[in-house]
């Protein structure tokens, strides 16, 4: 009965205390490719995604209602940083859906324009939306109309002290006449959020991390990757030094969370969805690093200040650079390849469950093969072509006068390199019985009979990586190689392993690819998701450096292709690849089926 | 196809068709035909490529004979061939024999897209022996000192089987295009359609900031060519949201997302 009641209680006094709409409310998710889509048209940055960014403290007064429920202690503000475009996951503040959707427009446009990044909060967002009512008459109509809304949902002057009052108008003031206010009077408490402004920049803090303190790959690949899109605030400490000090997690103790969230936890039945919760709960996530693998994976996007990392150069014999975004510079011997050569596989023959589609291809391939062609009624030729001369004479008309057989041969002269993704990633399931990584190896198999068929020459290689000090290079088939048994053998035994540095791959493939003398180069990549690697090779730099790679390549005048099964490929393919130049396979089992045909469809 | 469907011949003594320079492209073409070189002229679509062309051979005073290239234009198509009527066989001069004949300017459209033994062609032609070999006549044409070869390209959509050989290339003098600056193009847009300056300049800004989401989000850049498609709606009277969509918007692409965002950005413009 207590229970009931607080619950209803609860209830009341948040609906009672929320100035939100929820029947007008919009998603990110519904417009958030359109909203990309303007960031970049106002001159965004193309290397950012767009994301469901994390909620800030304001420190506002709450009204009464609030204070006694609880809430509105956080509220979900606009900002864009050289990883992403971070906007509130929901909007529900203004009583028209249209108005909630013109706010998602309004901070994109914001946030891609931006002309003083440098100067005070206030000053910084007046300048930007001078910038863009001048520019842009369809948004500033609309901001005309979100200002009277934010202006109706903001607290009564009436009802503040004299100094927030003070600071209220101010703030007004700058909405209705953007440029007209120089600086905030002071007040006691910061002022009370403003929706249509970017975030106040927050004060950069935590220590470096450790750089020879790498965290162990999980020795087994998560069970139930849970995978949520919001980018969550996180700063790097150390871990603190207590034995069995691992939290079990309870509601009650979500205060004392700020702190160290060691993803490893007991007790609860459902539990992923309340680390979830906890993760939103918090301000900042600590991480702290250590060698214990975890049981339990929760995949989520961390808000890291960008680590320095090391930049002692490597020597060795294969030694590739790599392209570091933030300095605009090509950091020459930074990674270093290994070629593993994969001698010790048992030589075996197809897998009995692909015999069907081996048949299949080699019928289908069989017309890629070079042939002549006869080409009826054409303007010129080696020979007559008599029916339409017979036509022509019948007719005796002058318009006619394709008569001849032409032969055309159709020459392939064309090499095509196969990068395979072989990170750990690839160890996840898809559907009951098979792993990503097993579809890669029937790929590798019906690829190769199709190839092989088509007499095009072909190389085979898969690729992980274990930081810049070791990218791994298995050679599966090389292009003087046949494809036999003993390649076979080596499809046969590859298995996922650690990381995916991408673009020191591509560097490498490039270079055995640019050797070979053929017309047409092709340089076709398969993957399961975006770059990276347990350094600083995550997100925005490891896309760069991938970028950079293959923009090398087709300098090089190879043709770069991407097939990915990764669903989420097109917020950061097409930036890496260009926009024709990758696929997604929504159903990863139909990979090895599609492959062939899709190098068929390249080729043609 | 008969081979006058492929070229055209502008003569209008007179009349020059306006174009607005955005470099030193005027200058550099006149030396280049005074000095007897062959132009390659590059850049996006729709950034006035053959308009500079068609308004050099006015302003010349030369014939222009302009082919636009496709993937089955042979060289037979450009020198000429053999036809037959009821009286017997005869010889029909192609567009660049023409030219050479005539002493014009003979203009290539997307050179690129046109089958390789096209080329061949056009080396004796563009190289300091100015002369075009007819294998079928037994005929060695040498071009006048009026004639001219201008071929274009667009490297946006470049395909690799589709390049230009770099012994080609190195033939030609070559002038990149890109697209004029705002206040320019403007300009361009209003002489050209006949709207207002303030929508002509707000057109603008909306084909700026499509193009900057190519690569990323459409195949190529919204030309200026587009910008005055939508510009002439609206002078006619159409309102500019559906203007845009029409003859912007729907012909940068086909999918339906993108074009629904596409419009987002139409709004962020034209919105009120």
């Amino acid at each position: 009965m207590e229970e009931q009641v607080g619950i209803a209680w609860h209830r009341l006094i948040n609906r009672l205390a929320a100035r939100r709409f929820p029947e007008a409310a919009v998603e990110l998710a519904s417009v958030s490719r359109d909203a990309a889509l303007l960031f970049r048209a106002l001159g965004g940055d193309h290397g950012v995604a767009v994301q469901a960014g994390a909620q800030t403290l304001h420190g506002a007064r709450r009204s009464l209602l609030e204070r006694l429920a609880g809430s509105a202690r956080k509220v979900d503000l606009a900002w864009v940083d050289r990883q992403a475009l971070q906007l509130p996951p929901l909007i529900d503040a203004f009583p028209a859906t249209s108005l909630n959707r013109d706010l998602y427009f309004w901070l994109a446009a914001l946030c891609a324009v931006d002309p003083q990044p440098h100067l005070p909060w206030l000053a910084r967002n007046q300048a930007a939306v001078l910038t863009i009512t001048r520019g842009y008459p369809g948004l500033a109509a609309s901001y005309g109309r979100l200002v009277e809304a934010e202006i109706a949902r903001r607290p009564p002057i009436s009802k503040l002290a004299p100094d927030e009052a003070q600071q209220e108008q101010a703030i007004r003031a700058a909405l209705r006449k953007p440029g007209s206010v120089a600086a905030l009077p002071a007040a006691r408490r910061p002022p009370h959020p403003v929706l249509l402004w970017l975030r106040p920049e927050l004060p950069a803090k935590g220590k470096k991390p450790h750089p020879d303190k790498s965290p162990d790959q999980p020795s087994q690949a998560a069970s139930a990757l849970q995978s949520d899109k919001k980018r969550r605030l996180a700063e790097h400490t150390e871990m603190p030094e207590r034995k069995g000090g691992l939290l079990i997690f309870r509601p009650e103790s979500i205060f004392s969370w700020t702190e160290y969230a060691k993803v490893e936890h007991e007790t609860k039945e459902n539990e992923d969805q309340d680390l979830a919760q906890a993760a939103d709960d918090l301000d900042v996530i600590a991480i702290a690093q250590d060698r214990r693998n975890i049981a339990k994976k929760l995949s989520m996007t961390l808000d890291l200040p960008v680590a320095e990392g090391d930049d002692t150069p490597l020597d060795g014999n294969r030694m590739l650079p790599e392209w570091d975004y933030r300095t605009h510079t090509l950091k020459a011997d930074r990674c270093r390849v290994n070629t593993i050569p994969l001698t010790d596989a048992k030589p075996c023959a197809l897998p009995e469950h692909l015999k069907r589609d081996q048949q299949r291809l080699r019928r289908q391939f069989g017309a890629l093969l070079p042939v002549r062609l006869r080409l009826k009624a054409q303007p010129e030729g080696n020979d007559i072509d008599i029916d339409p001369y017979i036509r022509h004479l019948a007719h005796n008309a002058g318009a006619e006068t394709r008569f001849y057989l032409d032969q055309r041969k159709r020459e392939r002269d064309l090499a095509c390199l196969l990068l395979a993704d072989l990170s750990l990633s690839t160890e996840a399931w898809v559907g009951e019985e098979r792993r990503v990584i097993d579809v890669i190896r029937d790929s590798l198999f019906l690829f190769s009979e199709a190839l092989s068929v088509t007499r095009d020459r072909f190389a085979l290689y898969g690729f992980s990586s274990q930081q810049r000090t070791d990218v791994r290079f298995h050679t599966l088939k090389t292009f003087n190689e046949p494809y036999d048994d003993t390649v076979r053998g080596r499809i046969n035994s590859i298995s996922p392993a650690y990381y995916t540095r991408m673009g020191a791959a591509i560097r490498h493939a490039t270079e055995i690819l640019g050797r070979q003398k053929a017309r047409e180069r092709l340089l076709l990549l398969l993957t399961d998701g975006k770059p990276n690697d347990a350094d600083l090779y995550e997100g925005r730099y490891g896309i760069e450096d991938t970028r950079k790679a293959l923009i090398a390549a087709r300098q090089q005048g190879l043709r770069p292709f991407c097939v990915t099964v990764d669903q989420e490929a097109h917020e950061y393919l097409p930036h890496i690849f260009g926009k024709n130049n990758f696929i997604i396979i929504h159903k990863p089992s139909e990979l090895p089926s599609r492959l062939p045909l899709l190098y068929a469809q390249l080729t043609r | 196809m008969s081979v006058t469907s492929i070229a055209r011949a502008v003569r209008v003594p007179g009349l020059i068709p306006p174009y607005t320079p955005t470099g030193d492209e005027i200058a550099v073409f006149e030396l280049a035909y005074r000095n007897r070189l062959p132009v390659l002229i590059k850049g996006p679509t729709g950034c006035g490529k053959t308009r500079f062309v068609e308004h050099m051979a006015a302003r010349l005073g030369r014939a222009l004979y302009t082919v636009s290239c496709h993937d089955d234009l042979s060289a037979s198509d450009l020198v000429g061939r053999h036809l037959i009527d009821a009286s017997g066989t005869y010889w029909t001069d192609g567009p660049l024999t023409q030219a050479v004949r005539h002493g014009g300017i003979c203009y290539l459209d997307e050179v690129v897209e046109a089958r390789k033994d096209t080329t061949v062609v056009l080396h004796a032609l563009s190289d300091d022996r100015r002369i075009l070999p007819i294998d079928r006549t037994g005929e060695i044409l040498e071009a006048p000192p009026e004639f001219m070869l201008v071929v274009s390209y667009n490297p946006g959509y470049q395909h690799l089987l589709k390049g230009l050989k770099p012994s080609t290339r190195q033939r030609f003098v070559s002038l990149a295009f890109g697209f004029p600056e705002a206040a320019r193009e403007a300009e361009i847009v209003a002489t050209e359609s006949g709207v207002d300056p303030a929508t002509a300049k707000r057109l603008v800004t909306l084909a700026n900031a499509l193009r900057s989401t190519a690569d990323h989000d459409l195949e190529e850049a919204p030309g200026t060519r587009l910008i005055v498609d939508a510009a002439k709606l609206i002078a006619g009277g159409c309102d500019p949201q559906v203007a845009c969509r029409a003859a912007i918007v729907e012909c940068l692409s086909d999918e339906p997302e993108i074009t629904r965002a596409l419009m987002v950005v139409v709004l962020a413009i034209f919105g009120n």
